[in-house]
């Protein structure tokens, strides 16, 4: 039996994402830059390699970045292209309309398309070279407290049996202590969701809304549409009643990523996020934008929309949270990128600090928030504040007060608007299918599914790459088995089995002969994208991180 | 001439050596058949029976048991006299563990695990498996010949193999093997109840899905497994259900097969299934759902109801 | 015991693949790499031996600069040093060239034992590790499943008792005098996770950078790959439960012959 492995290091960060790899540069350059004692710098990341579970759209602004790696182009930043064409679209069953101007917040002009996989492997490649350790296959599944302050994290133990046996390959998880933890686990992360739980730090915040974004990425002719075309849409194939839209980013050689996003607080249990980028996909001008081209990736990842009144308290004694993890993400821009790496650098410059001062305190760490609040991220976030809420009221309200926004900067006669957590807005079947509730495994607009242009869950998740070790406990801890055969099938129908994209929920026959169902978990789907965790009616679903290394392999995307 | 290294133990022929036999006589020169081992004659005498030049017994005491380094010896020395053009092997483990290092000796091209051999005027094209069977590549054998190949086991039938007339001459060559230059010490074989069920091993394989709907009703996959004398396997489904263990599981998660013959009973065919098995020659396909991914790789399909056409093909089977 | 592993940096196993416009290989430039399985279980059985009998683990790659992914893995994993022999070229080279560039990188270090993988993942010929104890001038076995070492005081005077796997579920256990080299087969233990400290390790390591020897004639050459075809159309076979089954039966008895 091994011994539990120990580090000691000054700056801890949890994620090797935009926010995490940021907070890590950062640090590196202000230790070259004020000098003194050594600073150790360690990096947590889950996946195999830097980079593997990063999805984005994306097209950067580059602010950021701009001032954090100055001569960013020289250095070979993996910049696809410069945004050239920009299209925003109203979507019919069958027609489109393009909004003649567009809108300022979705203007991209100066900004590139970038694929988020690629830009954090090279940002990982500068850390590297600075001397600071990126640890993959590590995922922290614990805090470590000192009373109430943070001072680390227990990663998860390895080799571990289905049944939660040790096999003989068995190493438990490290701990790792830290003067400062910077956490940047990104949307939903786990480790920030039990220290805002445990400090309380979502005190007197609104709750943190999400929307889900399922992306492919495609190779088509490559003179078909120009590189640096950038296209949004809105309408079909959601309701009124419905939040989100697609994307479609054209990247040079016949790149294109395509992805939708669908708010995860849509009323209609039956709503399938999955089959509803399918519908968009069979649209005229999709498909033909896709014909005769090839599915290449495929993924998913939530998003936080909540805007700056969803943000929790982002400092504690030992700690800060950045990026995604902290909801960082500008929803009305569909922006999140540069605000990780601005918050991890700011972050980076608290840690720094704290540690040269030897003070590790909230009192101390207070430095971080405060150069949020007059940096360019309160100036971003704080007009927009309201924009996700106001879209719970339906599409063209959202809409009236986002171009309202533009003007007041954001004011609204209630502020914070409110707002209920996405879960909490599903309505049950016989709600809102009050003439009687749909068979709950059929879909309730099915679409065709030809595997050339559009797929099914199952087909889909093989292009992600996911793979885990088949022998080890399940990741998705469902605290109440029992709910899924029995009430959540008739209150809900089982949405888990339609708002996971992976196919890693199905319910299926107990087999006893009784006719009764129960949930079946194919883990190793599982593409780490948190909107089960998120959207479950019940919140009987904790993600937690699965043995290190496992994942998705987010190549380009 | 092309010369066939054959394989035998103990007199037994191993089958493969028909198969290499065939894929030689594709070529269209003459053959020439070598096998070394003791008590080779009953091999020989087999062997002898197909359309050959003739089979030559290589004889020494040094041979007697398997070892690479005295087949090298031995092949060698027989390549020298014999100055084939082209040596064929089946890629059994035997030939894995010298052939290289004998093709090293001579100085000469090998090609490994070919499954077909196109021939245009004086060029060669062998091809061959790579990436786990997904790919096939075009391999061209460089240098002078002789060049060597070794053919995937069931690639080429057996019983394509031409028989002579009447039987070839055989020929015992002493080969002058020193046994000090042999520096492996071979024990003698022995079997193991292996742990896991090998199913890449296996010639046939009936396999089934969530069409068999219920754990009792494996039994008619069993019966038609027995009947064919195939192994069972299941897709992933049947293996996270309990009703097979995991060992029995085809797929991204699981094994990777290439049997001569898949039967899929009431499997769909999710691509994480077929990466597993689409590299079997024939595969068969029985499911209710006339739309099901199995069908498209199949070579035969039946869309029925799995529990009246499988009773009815063992019925057959039983004939 | 000082052993060198020699070891190789493949496409990951789920990958989808894709064949290059030229159709002279696959596409791989934006693919996801691992260490070839059957090697990651030739390192971890040089891992156990260096830990049984104390000595030295070199692990050795041929290939384009990318295998240095790889060679940190092993280093993290526990192997002492490594020797990186890098060309682009050798991602797709024959048996022969690499053999070639590994023999000339590692014949003065007079190791006691050669380890690599049966064969790879991605071409899978199966033979740099029989060519190589060739070239070297080792006694080889293939396909082992177990290694007994009785390692001597001097260099080049130990023995091993090796289990090979043969056809069928049989075995067979054969001795040898080192220097020998083994190839290994996947299952043959349990890999080890590579530590925090092991990960940390790893940078301070040597890894010396070999040119290839300047030019080796290729034994064999890829002209090209592709997608298998299937040979035949999908023969449906219609009519009731009896007739399909009849005709299945049929054919596969005449038509397909594997009944």
């Amino acid at each position: 039996m091994s011994n539990r492995e120990t580090l000691d290091v000054d700056v801890l960060i949890v994620g090797g994402g935009p926010a995490g790899m940021s907070a890590a540069l950062r640090l590196a350059q202000l230790h070259k830059q004020k000098g003194g004692e050594p600073l150790t710098i360690a990096v947590l990341e889950k996946a195999r390699e830097v980079g593997a579970h990063m999805l984005s759209g994306a097209v950067l602004d580059p602010s950021a970045l701009a001032e954090l790696v100055p001569d960013f182009k020289a250095k070979g930043a993996p910049l696809a292209t410069e945004v050239h064409h920009d299209r925003v679209y109203f979507l019919t069953r069958t027609g489109k309309l393009r909004f003649p101007i567009v809108p300022p917040p979705l203007s991209n002009h100066g900004n590139y398309i970038i694929s988020l996989n690629r830009f954090v492997k090279w940002l990982g490649g500068l850390v590297e070279a600075e001397g600071v350790d990126i640890f993959t296959g590590f995922p922290a599944v614990e805090v470590l407290y000192d009373g109430e302050r943070v001072v680390g994290v227990r990663t998860g133990d390895r080799g571990v049996g289905k049944h939660g046996e040790r096999k003989s390959t068995f190493e438990p998880g490290v701990d790792i202590r830290a003067k400062v933890t910077i956490l940047t686990d990104g949307v939903r992360g786990n480790v920030t969701k039990s220290v805002v739980r445990r400090l309380a730090l979502d005190a007197g915040r609104l709750p943190q809304l999400y929307a889900i974004g399922i992306k492919e990425l495609w190779e088509i002719p490559a003179d078909r549409i120009p590189a640096g075309t950038v296209m949004h849409t809105m309408g079909y194939p959601l309701r009124q009643e419905e939040f989100g839209g697609a994307f479609i980013y054209v990247m040079p050689n016949g790149l294109v990523s395509i992805g939708f996003v669908s708010g995860l607080d849509y009323r209609d249990p039956m709503f399938d996020p999955h089959i509803v980028f399918q519908h968009f996909k069979q649209h005229p001008f999709v498909a033909s934008l896709l014909e005769n081209g090839q599915l290449v990736r495929y993924g998913a990842k939530a998003l936080p929309e909540g805007g700056w009144h969803a943000i929790p308290r982002v400092h504690a004694d030992g700690v800060l949270i950045a990026g995604d993890a902290g909801g960082f993400l500008n929803s009305i821009r569909l922006k999140g990128i540069h605000l990780a790496m601005r918050t991890g650098m700011l972050a980076a410059e608290s840690a720094f600090d704290a540690v040269r001062a030897g003070d590790a305190s909230a009192g101390r760490l207070k430095s971080y928030p405060a150069a949020i609040d007059r940096s360019d991220v309160r100036r971003e976030l704080y007009p927009v504040r309201n924009v996700h809420q106001s879209f719970s009221y339906g599409l063209m309200s959202g809409l009236a007060y986002s171009a309202l926004s533009l003007i007041t900067g954001g004011w609204w006669y209630r502020d914070p608007m409110p707002a209920h957590a996405g879960y909490e807005r599903m309505a049950k079947l016989d709600e809102y299918y009050p003439s009687g509730p749909p068979d709950p495994d059929s879909p309730i607009r099915p679409v065709k599914i030809d595997r050339q242009l559009t797929f099914d869950k199952l087909t889909n998740v093989h292009y992600s790459g996911t793979r885990h070790p088949e022998d080890q406990p399940s990741h998705l801890i469902v605290h109440d088995a029992e709910v899924c055969g029995t009430r959540c099938r008739i209150e809900y129908g089982n949405p888990c089995t339609r708002f996971c994209p992976a196919n890693v929920y199905e319910i299926v026959d107990t087999g006893d002969g009784t006719g009764r169902k129960r949930l079946q978990i194919n883990a190793s789907n599982c593409v780490h994208c948190k909107t089960c965790d998120i959207m479950d009616p019940y919140q009987l679903i904790d993600w937690v991180p699965p043995e290190g290394e496992g994942g998705p392999q987010y190549e380009g995307m | 001439m092309i010369l066939v290294v054959g394989e035998q133990r103990d007199g037994r022929l191993n089958r493969a050596t028909w198969e290499a036999v065939a894929a030689a006589q594709q070529l269209g020169d003459s053959l020439k058949i070598a096998l070394a081992g003791s008590k080779a004659d009953g091999a020989a005498a087999e062997i002898a029976a197909a359309d050959a030049a003739e089979v030559i017994v290589l004889e020494a005491a040094a041979l007697a048991e398997y070892t690479s380094d005295g087949y090298i010896l031995a092949v060698a020395a027989v390549v020298e006299q014999e100055k084939p053009a082209s040596i064929v092997f089946p890629h059994t483990y035997q030939t894995r563990d010298f052939a290289p290092a004998l093709a090293a000796r001579l100085g000469r091209a090998l090609v490994t695990d070919v499954t077909a051999i196109k021939k245009s005027g004086d060029s060669t094209v062998y091809v061959r498996p790579v990436f786990q069977g997904k790919l096939n590549a075009d391999v061209e054998a460089l240098g002078p010949p002789p060049h060597l190949f070794t053919i995937q086991i069931g690639a080429f039938r057996a019983d394509a193999a031409k028989r002579g007339a009447s039987a070839a001459p055989i020929r015992k060559v002493n080969v002058a093997v020193d046994a000090s230059a042999i520096r492996q010490k071979p024990e003698a074989p022995f079997q193991e109840a292996k742990q896991a069920v090998d199913l890449s091993q296996a010639e046939r394989i009936v396999s089934v899905g969530r069409g068999i709907k219920g754990q009792e009703h494996l039994k008619i996959a069993e019966e038609l497994a027995k009947a064919l004398g195939a192994e069972l396997a299941a897709s992933r489904p049947i293996c996270d259900a309990g009703w097979l263990p995991m060992d029995r599981q085809i797929g991204s998660s699981g094994q990777t097969v290439a049997p001569k013959l898949y039967v899929a009973l009431g499997i769909s065919g999710a691509i994480q299934h077929l990466v597993g098995m689409k590299g079997s020659r024939t595969i068969v396909a029985i499911n209710k759902d006339p739309e099901a991914p199995m069908f498209e790789i199949a070579d035969y399909g039946i869309v029925g109801d799995l529990f009246e056409v499988v009773p009815a093909i063992i019925g057959e089977l039983n004939k | 015991m000082k052993i060198a592993v020699c070891i190789k940096q493949v496409v990951t196993r789920e990958w989808q693949l894709r064949v290059n416009d030229a159709k002279t290989w696959i596409r791989d430039q934006d693919a996801s790499f691992e260490l070839n399985e059957p090697d990651a279980y030739a390192l971890e059985e040089a891992l156990r031996l260096k830990e049984k009998h104390t000595g030295e683990v070199v692990v050795v790659s041929a290939g384009p600069a990318r295998a240095a992914q790889v060679i940190r893995e092993a280093l993290a994993r526990g192997a002492d040093r490594a020797i990186h022999i890098e060309a682009e070229a050798l991602a797709t080279a024959d048996a022969v060239t690499v053999v070639d560039a590994i023999a000339s990188a590692i014949r003065d270090e007079q190791f006691d034992l050669v380890l690599t993988g049966l064969q790879s993942d991605d071409q899978g010929f199966g033979q740099v590790g029989v060519v190589l104890a060739e070239k070297l001038g080792m006694p080889h076995a293939t396909i082992i499943m177990e290694v007994q070492a009785s390692p001597s005081a001097g260099p080049g005077q130990g023995s091993l008792r090796v289990k090979r796997e043969l056809e069928g579920g049989w075995f067979q256990w054969i001795s040898m005098p080192m220097p020998a080299l083994l190839t290994i087969q996947s299952g043959i233990n349990q890999l080890r996770y590579a530590t925090l400290k092991g990960i940390m390790a790893a940078k301070k390591k040597e890894i010396r950078k070999v040119a290839p020897s300047a030019s080796t004639e290729p034994n064999a050459r890829i002209l090209g790959v592709h997608f298998p075809e299937k040979s035949k159309q999908t023969q449906m076979i219609s009519g009731s439960p009896a007739d399909a089954a009849k005709e299945l039966v049929k054919r596969l008895r005449e038509e397909a012959r594997v009944i």
